[in-house]
């Protein structure tokens, strides 16, 4: 709609001089009558790129990525354990309709055309507190989205208690006034009443929603498209749950699929704290605003009561410093004595900000998410102490997965083609590498040579022989060697899936020599090997590279915290890797020495006649016992292993499976059991929960002791 | 288990029906196979793990013996244990070499290197492993095994390919043939891989000194010119590196009908050290030292100052390269060269001259001047390294 009254604008302007016979000079007068306001709205609808919004697949990504994040603040600010539907349908070419439903606390009535129909109006924008969202764009520009495309209302329903009625709206924005525009109930919206008559209603109009005490359900028609892979809805509600151990997603894709990620703990995480700015993370024109905004009567009552870590002697010290009286009235403050202030403000040493402001997700919730999510056989996570970037407190986690099969080794036939179907790559090495995570290009190579295709070969246009051949090759090639790290990236709990070259996550893993943990790395790219590292920045403010939220900006502080925590993480694999090592090199050297003791036996006995079959089994005797001989033991380095294994200091937090344990798991969770509904896949914590306490005897937990 | 059984007993010569009679030579080698053998069943017995220790065939364990100008072996030995990663496959094979030896010895049939190889090799059952992948694993074996049961390579029933060629006076006896070798045409007589009394006798000989050269071609160049029916001597050549056959013999020629023995060797660091091994003998088979070297033999060329000497142009020098250069480091530390005066001299004046000549490079003066004038001179001169 605006973006036609854009164009047509456009047109006559650029036409209007071409009719007029002479081109007039434009004057002061003419100019000023251009010039006018420039609404929010219609910034963001000029530079959607800004907000996630640069190509259809990512507009549906974002879409979902917004509606999930505000559900799962809103859930956790009412201490709601949440529960999520998100549903993708496909509603003609090009268009899909997306609904995310949460268990959330509802929204006042009043309230909802606000948040779903204005930008930049929100609860998160003006405090410090850990949240996802920051600053009140998401959700209304996704729905600014959706109309400008395909011309739906975003329609939201709500209901905020048992006895409350639903609140029923159709909503878009009107992009020059940054308003919102009720379409349903003459621009008042509809109340659906509670009872029969409301299901009714619900069931006559077409409406979606599971039927629920409170919750929030948000859809939007959007033109999109959907695939698979990297930087994927799939990708993101995967990561999701990785990170929100305590959240159920119940997800339907576009082809009818559904998957559940149950949640791993009923624990809800601890409740943020909102702080005050830190005096060091407050920019001059802020600090302007501040003073120009405060009620405080005098500077030391601003000083000390704005900002947090500011005693009334820290005022005066900082007063002092910029020759100004502890006593001066704040509306008197002009911009140079701002200026002072916050020179002073800077050479003052004021203590960092309280970090337990800050919620991490928890060693040992990390590790739940990971182990629900990531197949793997060894699981660690770290955490570092809070730190503070400029002023701004910030906490660093780590958690890693090492091990498992990897995404090519349990593709089906039937997604295969799906995927060769929907992607646009070129060649079939560009389709494997973004499709399947963690994929390098030597692999990729290798299973098109395995498959025996050219280089070259478009990915849709595979014989359904090739793509036998490709899953051939996908399964039966081994990725351990070319398989690269994945890198999981959070901030605030949300996951980060794009522009990883520009975050400083990914830098610090880059910088980080992987090989002392027993992992090959070449110069500059990421380990290799089947591992998976998930990096948690959690702060009340995360200092992204741009408003798309999805880099992290490189500050000393922040890195330092990611190579510590990267570290210790590491140190763990480390110790893990060269005992298993070691383990197979004992069995490998039993084999080894097995293979030859029979040839042995066999010469000697030709030669003196004595009875082969006892001396082969004195020899298989001898050779038992000397593999198992502590004496033998040498880790990778040849260095002497002191003790048993399993006394060995792994550190708390560290899950080790069992191959035997996975195997079973794995045995459990593949083939869909009959009673389930076909196309249903549950990732569920009724399986896994049976399978854990099943092995329980068998799965080490190193907890700390302490 | 009894399937590989029958595998391994079809790949060795199967005992043979007609009763063959050991030699005495060959019942001591049978006892030290059979103790070989019985060392493991000590061992398994006992629960112990089972290893040979092999005399150490490298520098470290070479002495010379300065009184006798020959190397010797010294006494250390490695340990090869079966239950070791790194030397679990080498033990194996050594066992499958003694015991295709005593295989050989049981049948009293020889066999080349190269035959016993293929008579060992086989698949390990159960895997895709072959005991020996290639014959140059298994030579070094069979060389240990030697050292091991200080038997020689004739007594384990084994011979090398044949290398080396010999003509001149000397009337022999080669397993009951006489073979004149004043009349072996241009070919020569093949010098045999083993050379031993029992297989060669000397029956007759006139000439009164053999000239071993490096390689055949210059043999075939001093045969033709029938140098040693002028200068009343024996050609040897030994191909290259002399083997032990031709070693062996030249021992015989030097101890038996105590000719002297002058070599003509390139002058390069390869040269120098088939000269060192004639005299005193190889590092890798000191062992066989004392029944192969020949302390007395001579190196008459080519010599370093011989570019100079003969008037060579530089269009035959052939440039050292890095290798040649340490090797000839090398050699000159050798504890039997370092205090030869001569020597260290000569060796520096290649280094200083930084290129070696071949021996045809003297082809320059003339075809035959190497048979007409070059030797016959050192000869006469008595010019020659020590």
């Amino acid at each position: 709609m605006s973006i036609a009254e854009e164009s047509k604008n456009g047109v006559e302007s650029s036409a209007s001089p071409k009719v007029g016979s002479r081109r007039r000079a434009a004057t002061a007068q003419s100019m000023a009558a251009q010039q006018r306001d420039i609404s929010v709205s219609e910034f963001f609808v000029k530079n959607r790129h800004m907000l996630g919004f640069d190509n259809p697949r990512k507009a549906l990504l974002t879409t979902v990525k917004e509606a999930v994040d505000n559900s799962l603040d809103a859930c956790e600010e009412a201490h709601i354990l949440p529960e999520m539907w998100v549903r993708i349908e496909p509603t003609g070419a090009q268009k899909f309709r997306v609904g995310v439903q949460d268990n959330g606390p509802g929204i006042l009535k009043k309230q909802i055309p606000l948040i779903f129909g204005k930008l930049l109006y929100g609860s998160k924008f003006h405090r410090l507190r850990q949240s996802r969202g920051q600053q009140g764009i998401g959700i209304s520009a996704a729905g600014m989205y959706g109309v400008q495309t395909t011309g739906k209302p975003v329609k939201i329903l709500s209901k905020v208690g048992q006895k409350s009625p639903i609140h029923f709206y159709e909503i878009q924005i009107d992009t020059k006034k940054n308003k919102p525009e009720i379409l349903n109930g003459k621009g008042e919206g509809i109340d659906i009443p509670i009872g029969e008559k409301g299901r009714e209603y619900i069931e006559k109009n077409g409406i979606e929603w599971v039927d629920m005490d409170h919750g929030t359900r948000v859809t939007i028609e959007l033109e999109a498209r959907y695939q698979r892979g990297k930087g994927s809805v799939d990708e993101y509600l995967q990561q999701t749950a990785i990170a929100n151990p305590h959240v159920t997603i119940h997800y339907t894709d576009p082809e009818g699929n559904s998957t559940t990620y149950a949640r791993a703990t009923d624990r809800m995480p601890a409740e943020p704290r909102e702080i005050k700015p830190h005096p060091y993370g407050v920019e001059l024109g802020q600090l302007a605003i501040m003073l120009k905004d405060t009620t405080e009567p005098t500077l030391s009552s601003f000083l000390c009561n704005c900002f947090s870590r500011v005693s009334p002697g820290i005022a005066r010290q900082i007063c002092e410093a910029a020759k100004l009286s502890t006593r001066s009235r704040t509306t008197r403050i002009g911009q140079r004595e701002a200026d002072s202030l916050y020179q002073a403000i800077q050479a003052t040493k004021i203590s960092n900000p309280s970090t337990d402001c800050i919620c991490p997700i928890g060693e040992d919730l990390i590790l739940k998410g990971l182990r629900q999510v990531v197949p793997g056989e060894f699981y660690t996570a770290a955490t570092r102490p809070p730190a503070v970037y400029r002023g701004n407190p910030f906490q660093i986690e780590v958690g890693l997965a090492y091990g498992g099969e990897a995404a090519t080794q349990n593709i089906t036939h039937d997604l295969l083609s799906d995927l060769l179907e929907e992607t646009d790559l070129r060649t079939v090495r560009q389709f494997l590498i973004n499709t399947f995570n963690g994929l390098g290009a030597e692999t990729a190579d290798r299973i098109v040579h395995n498959a025996r295709l050219g280089s070259r070969q478009s990915p849709s246009r595979l014989k359904p022989k090739e793509v036998e051949a490709l899953l051939h090759a996908l399964t039966s090639v081994s990725l351990s060697e070319g398989q690269t790290m994945e890198v999981l990236r959070y901030a605030n709990r949300v996951p980060l899936q794009f522009q990883h070259g520009a975050c400083a996550i990914t830098q610090t893993i880059l910088g980080t020599n992987w090989k002392s943990y027993g992992l090959s790395q070449s110069r500059g790219s990421l380990p290799r090997g089947p591992i998976t590292v998930m990096v948690h920045i959690a702060s009340v403010w995360v200092p992204f590279t741009s408003q798309s939220k999805e880099a992290v900006a490189s500050y000393p502080e922040i890195q330092k915290e990611l190579r510590l925590a990267l570290q210790a993480a590491g140190r763990r694999l480390g110790v893990f890797l060269r005992r298993r090592n070691r383990v197979r090199q004992e069995g490998e050297r039993r084999n080894l020495f097995l293979r030859y003791l029979g040839e042995v036996a066999t010469a000697v006995s030709n030669i003196n006649q004595t009875d082969r079959k006892q001396l082969y089994g004195q020899l298989v005797d001898v050779a038992k016992k000397r593999t198992s001989d502590a004496d033998l033991r040498l880790d990778d380095r040849g260095r002497r292993v002191e003790d048993d294994p399993e006394d060995e200091e792994f550190g708390e937090n560290v899950i080790i499976v069992r191959p035997e344990d996975a195997l079973q798991s794995l045995l459990k969770n593949a083939p869909a059991p009959p009673t389930a509904s076909p196309g249903e896949k549950v990732r569920g914590s009724k399986k896994s929960d049976s399978t854990s306490r099943k092995s329980e005897g068998t799965e080490e937990e190193f907890d700390s002791d302490e | 288990m009894a399937k590989k059984k029958k595998t391994v007993a079809a790949t060795l010569p199967t005992a043979p029906k007609v009763a063959v009679v050991l030699t005495d030579k060959d019942k001591k080698t049978m006892s030290s196979i059979m103790t070989l053998a019985n060392g493991v069943n000590e061992a398994a017995g006992r629960k112990r793990e089972p290893s040979v220790d092999i005399p150490s065939r490298t520098l470290s364990n070479v002495k010379y013996n300065a009184s006798k100008r020959i190397l010797e072996m010294g006494n250390s030995t490695n340990r090869r244990q079966l239950f070791n990663l790194t030397q679990a496959k080498s033990y194996m094979q050594t066992l499958l070499v003694a015991n295709g030896c005593k295989g050989l010895i049981d049948a009293g049939k020889t066999t080349s290197i190269r035959g016993l190889y293929y008579a060992v090799k086989h698949t390990i059952e159960g895997t895709k492993e072959e005991t020996f992948n290639e014959q140059v694993e298994c030579d070094p074996i069979i060389e240990d095994v030697e050292v091991l049961l200080s038997s020689l390579r004739e007594e384990l029933h084994l011979f090398a390919k044949k290398k080396g060629d010999m003509v001149g006076q000397l009337v022999l006896q080669d397993s009951g043939s006489t073979i004149d070798c004043s009349q072996m045409g241009s070919g020569g007589y093949g010098i045999p891989s083993i050379v031993e009394p029992e297989i060669i006798k000397f029956v007759r000989c006139k000439a009164k000194f053999v000239l071993h050269v490096e390689k055949d071609t210059v043999w075939q160049r001093f045969n033709e010119d029938r140098f040693w029916e002028k200068h009343n001597c024996i050609l040897t050549h030994g191909g290259g590196q002399p083997t032990r056959g031709v070693r062996r013999l030249l021992y015989r020629l030097n101890n038996e009908l105590k000719l002297p023995v002058y070599c003509v060797l390139d002058n390069d660091p390869w040269g120098y050290y088939i000269y060192s091994v004639i005299k005193q003998g190889s590092i890798n088979l000191a062992f066989e030292s004392k029944r192969m070297a020949v302390p007395e033999a001579k190196y008459i060329g080519l010599r370093s100052i011989d570019y100079d000497r003969c008037n060579l142009s530089e269009s035959v020098i052939i440039r050292l390269n890095e290798n040649d250069r340490k090797r000839a480091k090398q050699i000159k530390q050798y504890p039997w060269f370092e205090k030869k005066k001569a020597w260290q001299k000569e060796i520096d004046k290649m280094l200083e001259n930084d290129f070696k000549l071949e021996v045809e490079a003297l082809i320059q003066k003339g075809i035959s001047y190497v048979t007409e004038e070059y030797v016959p001179l050192r000869l006469q001169e008595q010019d020659w390294l020590d």
